[in-house]
């Protein structure tokens, strides 16, 4: 009997040794897996625009090719949403020639590089401004994506602010920007 | 130039012979708008010519039609925006295409090449309204119209020609009833005749003629009888635009058409002071077969929430009017087999209710925030689910849908916000200044105005007993040294501007004012837009904000676009209440009409003045000075 009291404390800390050992393995490769999960995407994505009254936003749901990892789908929503909605829709629009140059996705946070056009004469002053950018930013944020905030770079470079003066770019945007 | 042409010409085939396979024929010689369209590298693929989107050729092509091209290469998506922000839209690996939306199939499949991507150019140009055609020995790039889009609204008739180029139009024959247009330089692929029903035309009459290098395109418009016609502004130099309409027609009917061709256009919805509007309502899809229903709201609003025993559910907002219609859907996704928004309640206490009818007691998050909020409606079914719940937007997330003994928040939104500082002084910051004019049309420069009214608006707070600073008392855009210092210092970007805006916050900050005032003068890109905006960003910039619009509307009589959050510099990184007022569009031309006005730049300062006596009254009289 002694003998078996001895051995059985033994055979418990092992146990439970390992035991933990598994919990840990099995939390780092839950936590690997829920940060690698690709975004639920589906065969059509929201792109919104924003009204004439400069602060009303509406969707319309474009087709996805065959493409659904987020940074391909995030890409073609921005290059959507700066196109704007189809002809003859009235509609706040990001000024003619303005390109998208890259997306990049990491995480919930998306950067977007816009050319210097976006800071063309249409884009004086506060209306046009944040009628282009809650657009942007509320279609890069929409729940199949899993992004939240959005920075936005001009040609490359952070900046303060548009010409306009007023929208601060330099920081993240998120739906509670605007 | 022509040995030249055939030198080139000699290369390109050389080049084309050391490619490998598909690659046996040459490129065909093309042109384009009377000039030879050179690629550096092309390869004919299955009837279609492969180029890449880095290609100089490919470039100036895309330049000429005011097109653009967007790729990177993490991306397996290469877009190709148009003239008329349509989108062509390919993607890697895949032989498919979508013009606009419509699923089309290329010759062969767009390859990465790098950093590069390969396109199938002629599919490419035929999406742009570019046909190739071949003339002789060579292929001509020939200019189409590309849609001809005939839609009725009433008694009216809109027919829109829309093509690649810019629309060069001569007028063959013109009656009231009758238009007979013939566009050069244009081709097209709508011949024929067609007789639309129901509309207020009886015939269109497509016809096309020309050479392949000069083509023309005829379109004749034939109206029923009784009809007369008018040409109307176009959404751009590559559209042209009829109306049809009966000839008595109703004349504010007429009227309208004149000014908005799309009968789609909706006006700006009402917002009533004081009281909470739903700006959009959005029903979508969201992650894990979820249904997201988001409600953008012009002020917070209290909300409570009620689940009945039939698996149905609604959440009302008190004190909220819809600024449009009530809506009914049935989402073909999600838990949610119908959705229901309707305005109950009375013209005093306003009520916006949103109500779903669920196939169970499926759980739903409530998730308020400054705007507004989102219900989020999930595919799980709640075990012993709660029953009701309140909250109010504007709040965290955390703090709403979730029951609590603590008080709501007052729905009296004069009450929130920190307590008055005591300090007797408010700064006004006309905006821009100096070098930085602000926005300039017809004749007026933002920067002059904001000073002018800034000016008018100090000698009004004098005389209300208030100690006035300007954050700058001329045409200059103030930065202080110390503050261009430590932003360089600091490390961050944009070091510049950022001591530019700082500075006109520092003005009010150094000083502990009572209140901060931003002067701006707005535009739009187009001339629709009108009226006065009043932005805020901290909480307690929100009641400054409505008193200002009420008492400036009052007083000024524009049109009233309401408070808005927005992440403006100078609204965020003040420390007292401050607001941005952007009094009045200089690209409308009625409000620049008023701006031109002496009598409206005053009475847009007395409406400040007003605004501010109501929200903050008047400081003791004993430590009235002016800086």
């Amino acid at each position: 009997m002694r003998g078996v009291e001895r051995y059985r404390p033994k055979m418990r800390a092992s146990r439970a040794l390992g035991l933990l050992v598994l919990f840990v393995a099995a939390v780092a490769a839950a936590w690997w897996f829920v940060g690698r999960r690709p975004a639920t995407v589906g065969d059509t994505i929201a792109v919104y625009y924003t009204k004439t009254d400069g602060v009303t936003l509406a969707p319309w749901r474009v087709s996805l090719g065959p493409a659904r990892d987020r940074t391909s789908v995030a890409f073609y929503a921005v290059t959507q949403c700066i196109a704007g909605p189809p002809p003859g829709t009235p509609a706040v629009r990001f000024p003619a020639a303005t390109r998208v140059l890259t997306v990049d996705v990491s995480g919930a946070s998306a950067t977007v590089d816009l050319s210097h056009e976006v800071a063309g004469a249409s884009a004086e002053g506060s209306f046009a401004e944040s009628a282009e950018f809650k657009a942007l930013v509320w279609t890069l944020t929409q729940p199949s994506l899993g992004i939240s905030t959005v920075n936005i770079r001009i040609d490359g470079a952070r900046v303060a602010t548009l010409p306009g003066g007023h929208l601060e770019l330099d920081e993240a945007l998120s739906r509670a920007s605007f | 130039m022509r040995l030249f042409n055939r030198l080139a010409a000699g290369v390109l085939a050389l080049g084309l012979l050391a490619v490998p396979a598909r690659a046996q024929a040459p490129a065909p010689v093309l042109w384009f708008q009377g000039t030879r369209l050179v690629f550096e590298h092309a390869v004919p693929d299955r009837g279609d010519i492969a180029v890449s989107t880095r290609d100089g050729g490919l470039r100036k092509f895309l330049d000429r039609l005011g097109a653009s091209v967007a790729f990177e290469p993490q991306s397996r998506y290469v877009i190709v925006t148009a003239q008329d922000r349509r989108t062509i839209v390919f993607t890697i690996d895949d032989a498919s295409y979508t013009v606009d939306g419509v699923r089309l199939r290329a010759p062969f499949a767009v390859k990465a090449d790098g950093s590069d991507a390969v396109l199938p150019f002629f599919a490419l140009a035929r999406a742009l309204y570019i046909e190739a055609v071949p003339n002789g020995a060579e292929t001509v790039l020939q200019p189409r119209v590309g849609v001809l889009d005939v839609r009725s609204d009433g008694p009216r008739t809109f027919v829109t020609v829309r093509a690649a180029m810019p629309l060069v139009s001569t007028t063959n024959a013109e009656t009231a009833e009758r238009l007979q247009i013939t566009f050069v330089g244009q081709g097209s692929s709508l011949e024929g005749v067609r007789k639309p029903a129901g509309s207020a035309l009886d015939e269109v009459n497509v016809g096309v003629g020309g050479s392949a290098r000069v083509p023309t395109t005829t379109l004749t418009l034939s109206g029923i009888p009784g009809t007369t016609h008018r040409i109307i502004p176009a959404d751009g130099p590559q559209a042209f635009t009829v109306v049809f309409e009966p000839r008595a027609g109703d004349a504010d009917a007429g009227a309208q058409g004149a000014t908005s061709p799309a009968p789609a256009a909706t006006a700006a919805p009402p917002i009533v002071v004081g009281r909470s509007t739903v700006t959009d309502l959005t029903i979508e899809p969201a992650a894990d077969d979820a249904l997201s229903v988001r409600i953008n709201l012009s002020s917070p609003a209290n909300f409570e929430w009620h689940r009945l025993l039939d698996h149905r559910w609604y959440l009302d907002l008190s004190d909220t009017t819809l600024s449009g219609p009530g809506r009914d859907e049935r989402p073909s996704f999600g838990a949610v087999q119908s959705v229901r928004v309707r305005q109950t309640g009375s013209s005093d206490a306003p009520v916006v209710r949103i109500a779903f009818t669920l196939s169970a007691d499926e759980q739903i998050a409530i998730e308020p925030d400054d705007t507004g909020l989102t219900i989020l409606v999930t595919n799980v079914t709640a075990l012993d689910a709660e029953r009701n719940g309140s909250g109010r937007t504007g709040l965290p997330a955390a703090a709403a849908g979730t029951p609590t003994d603590e008080p709501l928040a007052s729905p009296t939104p004069w009450k929130f916000g920190p307590a008055p500082n005591g300090s007797r002084t408010i700064v006004i910051d006309p905006g821009h200044g100096g070098d930085d004019t602000g926005t300039a049309h017809n004749g007026l420069v933002e920067k002059t105005l904001t000073f002018e009214i800034a000016q008018r608006l100090r000698a009004l707070l004098i005389a209300q007993g208030w100690t006035v600073r300007l954050t700058r008392d001329s045409d200059v855009d103030p930065v202080s040294n110390d503050n261009l210092a430590r932003m360089r210092a600091d490390g961050k970007p944009n070091a510049d501007d950022r001591a530019y805006l700082q500075t006109r916050c520092d003005v009010a900050n150094s000083v502990n004012a009572r209140l901060f005032i931003s002067l701006h003068v707005n535009s739009a890109p187009f001339s629709g837009a009108r009226g006065s905006t009043f932005y805020w960003y901290k909480p307690q910039d929100a009641p400054f904000a409505q008193a200002l619009e009420r008492a400036v509307i009052a007083a000024a009589g524009t049109q009233d676009d309401g408070t808005r959050h927005e992440n403006f510099y100078v609204v965020r990184h003040t420390t007292m209440p401050a607001v941005l007022i952007e009094t009045a569009f200089v690209t409308n031309p009625a409000d620049v009409e008023l701006l031109r006005q002496p009598s409206f730049l005053q009475n847009l300062a007395q409406g400040i003045a007003n605004g501010v006596k109501a929200f903050a009254g008047t400081p003791q009289a004993s430590s009235v000075s002016a800086q």
